[in-house]
């Protein structure tokens, strides 16, 4: 039998599983002299689903923002597998920065390319692959999010969810085990959101891929956070770190329980009385 | 290893990523290619870890089309990875990346010639519709936001005073000296003052400031509205019962009629400014420059560039709008807009200033 053995040539480091993918240290951040969240701390360990939640204006999108290095905080330090993002220079800081698959908002995808090129942009800029081998690899990843049929608009004929779900594929293009999803289910109908959810639960299981997600959608923190971490505008501070489940049943403080155990068929209720 | 001795097996080792797939994908289809009649055998038994490219390889390896017989196959790879392998079926991307389909030169030109009498259509309602909001703005003037009109005026037109001012003298200066130096041959020096006063009034201070403001003005005003549109501003006003016309587009209109001449006038001036400096060299004193200047042009050359300069600057602000409301969705398509009202109303102003000579000859 003939035998060849194929060796990735510069492996590079190993995630050690060890040191948590992400870790805040003591951060503060706002904008001008405002703060919108104070000595904050956290751990995001591989292979793990957090949930960053709160209400609106309580600084989600703004703490992401600062996890990915995209606003310095005022004081504190962000650790992405073990090195500083805030004291690194700039080159280290972009190594970092691409070993995080960020998805935005509203899917931040390049209006002059279509779907097929959005998703292969990383790819073009960082692999040595061939045009063939990136666009299949490309088209997975749009399989792998339903949007394989619409690989050749353009953002501007999108809709909302697919705009986010093209916009999850490209954040995953360069296999970044470190996926940090911006209210990917805000906007999307039910089934679409579930599905999104069901994609990042398949990640996790089968690539072992760390997922931070700013969301507030109850059905889908249940489903996907392994954990959830609350924010308040008013004290500025985390106000809640466990399991959804324990928060929603047993956390002491009344804000956190209103938040998990809101219920719609109380205000029904109300509608109706 | 279960297979017979004519498998042929490749053992993939290592992290497969991102960064390290590509050798190893060429080399692995080098060896499925120079063993097209035998079967395949990949371990996977030493693999560490394999992101999305590497997945993607394993994909690519076992779709790849082989003689009878001649099967690649996966062999101790981790079960959630088999499974997750499973989901992709070779047939979902047998199409080959779909690319926009060449059109013929005829039907180019076709086309091209179909989109811009379409354009000349609409181009042509655009301005019944601001014709008609203005013959409402005289009627009403009170219905006009004549707060918007001043701040529209102010940034085309009071912030414009700098680069219109060194138009219009570089303008001035260049004619005088250019015609100067032909005239001296023959000793007609002083009729450049003519030349200098009809083209400057007539002709150069509109035209010029028209074509600075088309590049400064009319592109900010299709790329403001171009963005409200893709910001769905516009379809606010529109749900508001607003009209987008009256709302946008009158204001800017109005400003524009009302700053263009204003700043034509001033080309005018540090044009024939410039001029009387340059026929300094040419032993033509201030004094004479000016005596002989009044005599040369009249109060209908003056009038003539500013009624012009106002035709200009509907130009340029209907064009600029009308571009930002045709605007599609995205980043380029505000650039495009941006881009075709510059060209657009440039074209026009050449055009509709060529108009004006003709019916004023």
């Amino acid at each position: 039998m003939a035998e060849t053995q194929l060796q990735s040539g510069k492996s590079g480091p190993a995630p050690t599983g060890q040191r948590p993918a992400i870790s805040v240290r003591n951060l503060r951040m706002g904008y001008g002299t405002r703060v919108l969240l104070d000595d904050a701390s956290f751990e995001v360990h591989r292979g793990e689903v957090v949930v960053i939640l709160g209400g609106s204006g309580s600084g989600k999108s703004s703490l992401m923002k600062n996890i990915i290095g995209l606003h310095a905080p005022m004081a504190g330090d962000v650790l992405v597998d073990g090195e500083s993002l805030v004291k690194a220079n700039a080159t280290d800081k972009a190594r970092l920065q691409r070993s995080l698959g960020v998805m935005y908002q509203s899917g931040a995808l390049f209006g002059s390319m279509n779907v097929l090129e959005n998703v292969r942009f990383p790819l073009d800029q960082f692999t040595d692959l061939t045009l063939a081998e990136k666009n299949l690899t490309a088209r997975m990843l749009l399989h792998t999010v339903e949007m394989l049929p619409a690989e050749s608009l353009m953002p501007g004929e999108l809709s909302g969810g697919m705009l986010k779900r093209a916009g999850i594929a490209r954040a995953m293009a360069l296999g970044c085990d470190i996926l940090l999803l911006d209210e990917p289910s805000a906007g999307l109908d039910p089934i679409t959101a579930a599905n999104l959810d069901r994609t990042i639960l398949s990640l996790r299981k089968n690539l072992g891929v760390t997922c931070v997600v700013v969301t507030h959608e109850l059905q889908s923190i249940f489903a996907i956070a392994d954990r959830a971490i609350m924010l308040d505008p008013i004290s500025r501070a985390i106000i809640a770190n466990d399991r959804p489940e324990t928060l929603r049943d047993f956390s002491p403080d009344m804000r956190v329980r209103q938040f998990f155990n809101r219920r719609p068929d109380e205000l029904r209720a109300e509608r109706h009385g | 290893m279960t297979g017979a001795t004519d498998d042929v097996c490749v053992v993939l080792e290592g992290r497969i990523t991102a960064r390290t797939a590509a050798p190893i994908w060429q080399s692995a289809i080098e060896i499925l290619a120079r063993n097209p009649d035998r079967p395949v055998l990949i371990d996977a038994s030493r693999l560490q870890y394999l992101d999305n490219v590497g997945m993607a390889l394993l994909f690519d390896l076992t779709r790849q089309e082989r003689a009878p017989g001649a099967t690649v196959r996966i062999q101790a790879l981790a079960p959630n990875l088999a499974a997750l392998l499973g989901r992709y079926e070779p047939h979902d991307f047998a199409a080959p990346p779909s690319r926009p389909r060449r059109l013929g030169t005829l039907e180019d030109i076709g086309r091209a010639a179909a989109r811009h009498l379409l354009y000349l259509k609409e181009l042509a309602g655009f301005l019944g519709g601001c014709l008609r909001a203005l013959r409402e703005a005289r009627s009403h003037p009170g219905a006009v936001n004549w707060g918007d009109v001043l701040d529209v005026a102010t940034e085309t037109g009071a912030n414009a005073v700098p680069i219109v001012l060194l138009m219009g003298f570089l303008m001035g200066v260049i004619i005088a000296f250019e015609v100067g130096l032909v005239a001296r041959q023959f000793g007609a020096v002083i009729f450049v003052v003519n030349g200098v006063g009809v083209a400057m009034l007539r002709e150069l201070g509109a035209l010029m400031t028209a074509i600075v403001l088309a590049g400064r003005t009319g592109a900010a005003f299709a790329a403001q509205i171009g963005t409200q549109k893709v910001n769905e501003e516009l379809n606010a006003i529109c749900t508001f019962g607003l009209d987008p016309i009256e709302f946008l587009v009158l204001p800017r209109i109005l400003a524009a009629i009302l700053v263009v001449p204003l700043l034509t006038i001033l080309a005018d001036i540090v044009g024939l400014f410039g001029g009387a400096l340059v026929m300094t060299s040419f032993n033509i004193s201030l004094l004479q420059f000016f005596t002989r200047l009044l005599g040369a042009v009249t109060a209908t050359d003056l009038m003539l560039g500013i009624i012009k300069a106002a035709v200009f600057g509907v130009t340029i602000a209907a064009v600029g709008c009308h571009s930002g409301l045709g605007t599609g969705a995205g980043a380029t398509s505000v650039g495009l807009s941006a881009t075709s009202a510059v060209v657009t109303s440039i074209v026009l102003i050449v055009v509709i200033d060529g108009l004006f000579a003709v019916l004023t000859s």
